[in-house]
């Protein structure tokens, strides 16, 4: 980036939002509103501009407006995201990302958080990811530096934050979502299944596979030599194939 | 995605699609109000960004540091705006500092000598007459910030502050040579429009420093010695 870049900041980030955006933002603050109502923790995490993360998280714990209730969200603590959080997310949580599109350390955000029936929120800028990479997508247009440095990326989780708070005030409108439950299809049989990954490794071709309905036994026969930390697709009691190239 | 087929969702689906048709009305109006008030911030406070940055530039030409500080959200936009500084991409880096990053002194002078002191405390060992210190608030409670820039002013610090409206403590307390207040009654919308006078800052400083690139920043130096430690015991 380039001083001359940061010209960027005066036209305005609210160009950045038209219509589909905007949208796009009240579908994830009902998503993440129903989910807090039915005791979800909100994990927030930005590799490379971590205070986006904690800004995130002070957002809903000590709300801005006197009289919101606070509500439990958590920067992931330091170290590889799904390293950090495998231990810390329960099925029903969420996660919101802040990063670039091609930060490693979020690759398989959308394959991991199935497995562990995490919804996710990815907040970014840059060329947008792939559809699909996230169960919301919110993303800037332009510069990642500016959109980071310059108030683009705090707008967009200050909007979801007041969104969020806003349908916190119809309780009727927050009847819990199903849990995702990590449908796939088996890219060798084109046969449906499940997201799950591995736990441990029985010694008799079985292996403890999490899923977001909770641990499974499966059937590894089918599969080569998988390590704790694989995800795997699963349908009726088996490991059909190992999901290629989901960093762990 | 089976969210649909579910039926979960079906009791209330026609209310929700008002809520979400409310909600999608609420965040374009808002975004467009966020991008206004940037606009408006940046041009109301252009020349006083401009002095702002020829002086921090004549202090960091000099071998000045900066040290950003602010609470809560405010303390995001300290720990956004060091780095910015520090590693300026594309442009000079700049020796600049984030008192809320280390932890175990903030909880420690936090603990020990109360939250007031949390940034006062730490300019008062770190910092030297010609640094810089930038500080973010937006609410009413700032006295930690307050402090801090009282502890500045004092030692010859040149101090900056992004601050709410203009009639909040910051404005009011009298020790800020430079003080952006933006006019808004959305803690979140003025926050956004502090990150962009924040960065426009950044850009019209790293100007300041390279004009024909003919100047150069006099960092790293040699600190100055400390006299209070040199001095024999009992005099203290």
């Amino acid at each position: 980036m380039s001083t001359d870049a940061l010209s960027a900041t005066d036209d305005a980030p609210g160009q950045d939002l038209p219509g589909p955006d905007a949208a796009d933002l009240a579908a994830a603050a009902l998503s993440m509103a129903r989910r807090f109502a039915s005791g979800a923790t909100l994990w927030c995490a930005a590799p490379s501009w971590p205070w986006h993360a904690r800004h995130v998280a002070a957002e809903f714990v000590q709300p801005v407006q006197p009289g919101e209730r606070p509500l439990p969200a958590v920067t992931v603590p330091d170290g590889p995201l799904w390293e950090s959080l495998r231990p810390l997310a329960r099925a029903g949580d969420m996660l919101l990302v802040v990063s670039r599109t091609d930060d490693p350390s979020v690759a398989g955000l959308r394959q991991r958080s199935r497995a562990w029936g995490v919804l996710t929120v990815w907040i970014g800028a840059g060329p947008r990811p792939e559809p699909g990479s996230a169960d919301y997508v919110l993303w800037v247009k332009g510069d990642e530096t500016v959109a980071s440095c310059g108030g683009h990326f705090a707008l967009l989780f200050h909007l979801l934050s007041e969104l969020t708070y806003v349908c916190l005030e119809r309780p009727d409108l927050l009847a819990p979502e199903p849990v995702l439950c990590g449908d796939e299809v088996c890219i060798t049989c084109s046969d449906e299944g499940r997201l799950g990954e591995v736990v441990a490794i029985g010694a008799d071709g079985c292996a403890q596979v999490r899923t977001p309905a909770g641990l499974e036994t499966v059937d590894t026969s089918l599969i080569e030599s998988a390590r704790p930390g694989d995800l795997v697709l699963i349908h009726a009691g088996a490991a059909l194939t190992l999901v290629e190239g989901a960093p762990r | 995605m089976s969210r649909e087929s579910t039926g979960f969702q079906l009791v209330g689906r026609q209310d929700s699609g008002e809520l979400l048709d409310d909600l999608t009305a609420r965040a374009a109006a808002e975004a467009e109000m966020s991008c206004r008030l940037r606009k408006s911030s940046l041009e109301t406070l252009g020349s006083e960004l401009e002095r702002a940055a020829r002086a921090i530039a004549q202090r960091l030409i000099a071998g000045g540091f900066i040290y950003t500080f602010g609470n809560g959200a405010g303390s995001s936009s300290a720990a956004c705006v060091a780095p910015l500084f520090s590693r300026s991409p594309g442009g000079i880096a700049l020796p600049a500092r984030c008192l809320v990053d280390d932890q175990a002194v903030l909880t420690a002078i936090g603990n020990n000598l109360g939250y007031e002191l949390t940034f006062s405390r730490q300019l008062a060992t770190f910092a030297r007459a010609g640094d810089v210190t930038m500080g973010y608030s937006t609410g009413p409670n700032a006295d930690n910030v307050i402090r801090a820039f009282e502890e500045a002013a004092r030692r010859g610090i040149l101090t900056v502050g992004f601050a709410g409206r203009a009639d909040g403590p910051m404005a009011a307390c009298g020790v800020i040579d430079h003080c952006f207040a933006v006019p808004s009654h959305s803690v979140h919308r003025i926050e956004e429009a502090q990150a962009a006078l924040s960065c426009r800052l950044w850009a019209m400083v790293q100007q300041e420093l390279r004009p024909e690139g003919k100047r150069r920043v006099a960092w790293p130096q040699q600190p100055a010695a400390r006299q209070e430690l040199l001095e024999p015991e009992e005099a203290l």
